[in-house]
């Protein structure tokens, strides 16, 4: 016996382009909604492992650094001024302090990196800290300096695929003409840290002429640590200034948000569109057929059968058009990730895009819920269809 | 219509999927670096090619025949995508432009060509160069050393020696610092390299009888 979902299925055939040509519309909200949600979530995760990834949760640079010198070091850049050394020996006597690591950031302008020429930066670490503080790094070949005075560089993943270099080679610093030994490449971590070159801090400060001197410390926290407490301590130190990181990530976010309050609203008239679609296939649908309805209830069949005949039919336009929709995203998801990385002004490294098995189902629910109440008006209609006046009309 | 909807998907997904490959070797600025080696062009096409969609395994041991050496190192892959620019005049095709990634002694060094519809070079031009005497290598003067030059003058240079098999053009090519020998020879083994790609990627082997005759070094 044929079923009631076998009828809706052949009904939607019928009409052929106007049901692609719904289910698309459905699709296209579909795809904007589970990327949009996607983004909403791959980005706020991608931002929190740039910022674990760090290793610490507070950053202190010198007083008159721009308010963005956190992003900055997320992103690569350097600070402006500098901190003396023994700041951060006082920040490490600090009891809620588990761990500390001081750095320093230099650029130098390289007149050979292309037209008219580029940057070049180096992040001084501490061969002692640092390492332990980003435990989670892995080498691909090498390791970490042989000694804290070396002339030594471990190269980020990117950076040694564009210097082309490999354990052993050599490094030449532009301008100042120093030669270093490459000793370590590290593997991708799809972070910041693979377009940078690792110097030993001294090593960096030697060369650079900034004995004594500072771009920034990481610090990282006991855990029961009341943050925000300890980071008004840290302004009674004399010209620095503190950044959470957390305090980073709201600004961020918030930046962001407004963003994606666009999308959404985008997004929104698109389920709203695809809503009208829905409605207007569906009341055409049951208009066209008003005789056809009004014999199936002379034929016995209750207004809640046709109502329940007309409602699966939205279904399966709606869940048709969920499926390619969610199906989409994820095909995409790679490219969108590129486009709004091209949009908006700070991106953090990780994917920007997640969809996961539980995005995929609340999407579909929510589409399918849509077409649940998009269809409540044409199956409404249809079970009202009155047997003998469309069979009149039709004898008329 | 079935083959049509398998054939978008798939290319949603390489696309989608391949955005991690090896690092190319693309012009900074392609507006302004086309306008500056052909000042009469209107507009340029790219085209990425890579030597595994190409022809793989056998294609690379061709061109490393070719070269006399081994592609070598971490970044001297099989997946490497080339940017190859092809440059108009009008609708008229004038030119290409193709650089690639060569070890130096200190860093990463890439070396275009502009090439003219012969395969004739051009201009040489150091995009990225780092090097004790990079001012040398980037003066004008050194790179006009390659004008006129072709791949056929290239198959004679062994770039695991540095020196001519016979004594032609490129023995005449003046390394402008001499204890720099190692980016010099970079530079050489760039441009051989360079050449022998676009003969493979654009010239449909042209020049490939010319390393048949020339006893070029087998590897």
């Amino acid at each position: 016996m044929i079923s009631i979902f076998q009828i809706a299925y052949k009904n939607l055939l019928r009409k052929k382009t106007r049901s692609v040509l719904t289910i698309l519309g459905i699709s296209l909200a579909a795809w904007v909604l589970t990327s949009l949600f996607g983004f909403n979530r791959g980005y706020e995760l991608s931002l929190n492992k740039d910022i674990d990834n760090l290793g610490y949760q507070m950053l202190v640079t010198a007083k008159g650094c721009p308010y963005e010198a956190a992003t900055l070091m997320l992103k690569g850049g350097t600070g402006l001024r500098y901190l003396k050394q023994e700041v951060a020996e006082q920040i490490s006597k600090e009891p809620e302090v588990e761990k500390i690591t001081p750095m320093v950031m230099q650029a130098i302008f390289d007149p050979n990196k292309g037209e008219s020429g580029g940057i070049a930066a180096y992040l001084g670490v501490d061969p002692k800290t640092f390492p332990q503080m980003k435990g989670f790094l892995q080498f691909k070949a090498g390791s970490w300096f042989t000694d804290p005075d070396a002339y030594e560089a471990v190269l980020g993943y990117e950076a040694a695929e564009l210097e082309q270099r490999e354990v052993g080679d050599l490094l030449l610093i532009p301008e100042k003409n120093v030669e270093l030994r490459v000793v370590g490449i590290l593997s991708r971590t799809g972070t910041q840290d693979d377009g940078t070159i690792f110097l030993p801090l001294s090593t960096v400060q030697k060369i650079f002429s900034v004995k004594g001197e500072l771009t920034g410390i990481g610090i990282k926290l006991k855990k029961e640590t009341d943050i925000s407490g300890f980071e008004e301590r840290m302004y009674a130190l004399p010209d620095v200034q503190v950044v959470s990181l957390s305090q980073v990530k709201n600004t961020i976010m918030t930046l962001v948000s407004t963003a994606k309050v666009m999308v959404f609203s985008i997004a929104l008239i698109a389920v709203l569109i695809s809503i009208m679609g829905v409605v207007n296939t569906i009341l055409m649908s049951v208009m066209e057929r008003r005789q056809e309805i009004g014999i199936l209830k002379a034929m016995g069949a209750l207004a809640k059968d046709i109502f329940r005949l007309v409602w699966f039919e939205t279904l399966i336009l709606c869940f048709t058009g969920g499926l390619i929709g969610v199906v989409l995203a994820l095909g995409t998801s790679k490219i969108t990730d590129l486009l709004i990385r091209r949009v908006l002004p700070y991106t953090p490294s990780g994917g920007l895009v997640k969809i996961d098995s539980l995005l995929v189902v609340f999407t579909m629910g929510l589409i399918s819920l849509v077409g649940l109440f998009s269809g409540l008006y044409p199956s409404w209609k249809a079970g009202k269809v009155r047997p003998l006046e469309t069979i009149r009309s039709e004898v008329e | 219509m079935r083959l049509r909807i398998i054939l978008l998907a798939y290319i949603l997904f390489i696309l989608n999927f391949s955005l991690y490959a090896a690092v190319g070797c693309d012009l900074n600025d392609p507006d302004r670096d086309v306008k500056r080696f052909f000042p009469e062009s209107t507009g340029y096409k790219t085209l990425y090619v890579s030597i595994s969609k190409k022809g793989g395994e056998a294609l690379l041991k061709e061109i490393e025949r070719r070269l006399g050496e081994n592609f070598k190192g971490l970044f001297e892959t099989i997946d490497i995508p080339y940017t190859m620019y092809l440059v108009y005049k009008g609708s008229e095709l004038i030119g290409y432009i193709h650089g690639v990634n060569q070890k130096g002694q200190y860093g990463g060094i890439q070396v275009f060509l502009a090439l003219d519809l012969e395969g004739n070079i051009k201009a040489f031009y150091f995009q990225k160069l780092t090097s004790k005497n990079a001012r040398l290598f980037r003066d004008a003067k050194f790179g006009q050393q390659f004008v006129g030059l072709n791949l056929k003058d290239f198959y004679n240079y062994d770039v695991v020696s540095g020196k001519e098999l016979v004594a032609g053009k490129i023995s005449q090519i003046k390394n402008p610092s001499p204890e720099s020998d190692a980016d010099f020879r970079a530079a050489l083994r760039a441009t051989k390299k360079n050449l022998i790609l676009v003969d493979e990627f654009l010239f449909g082997n042209r020049y490939l009888k010319y390393f048949k005759t020339s006893g070029g070094r087998e590897q």
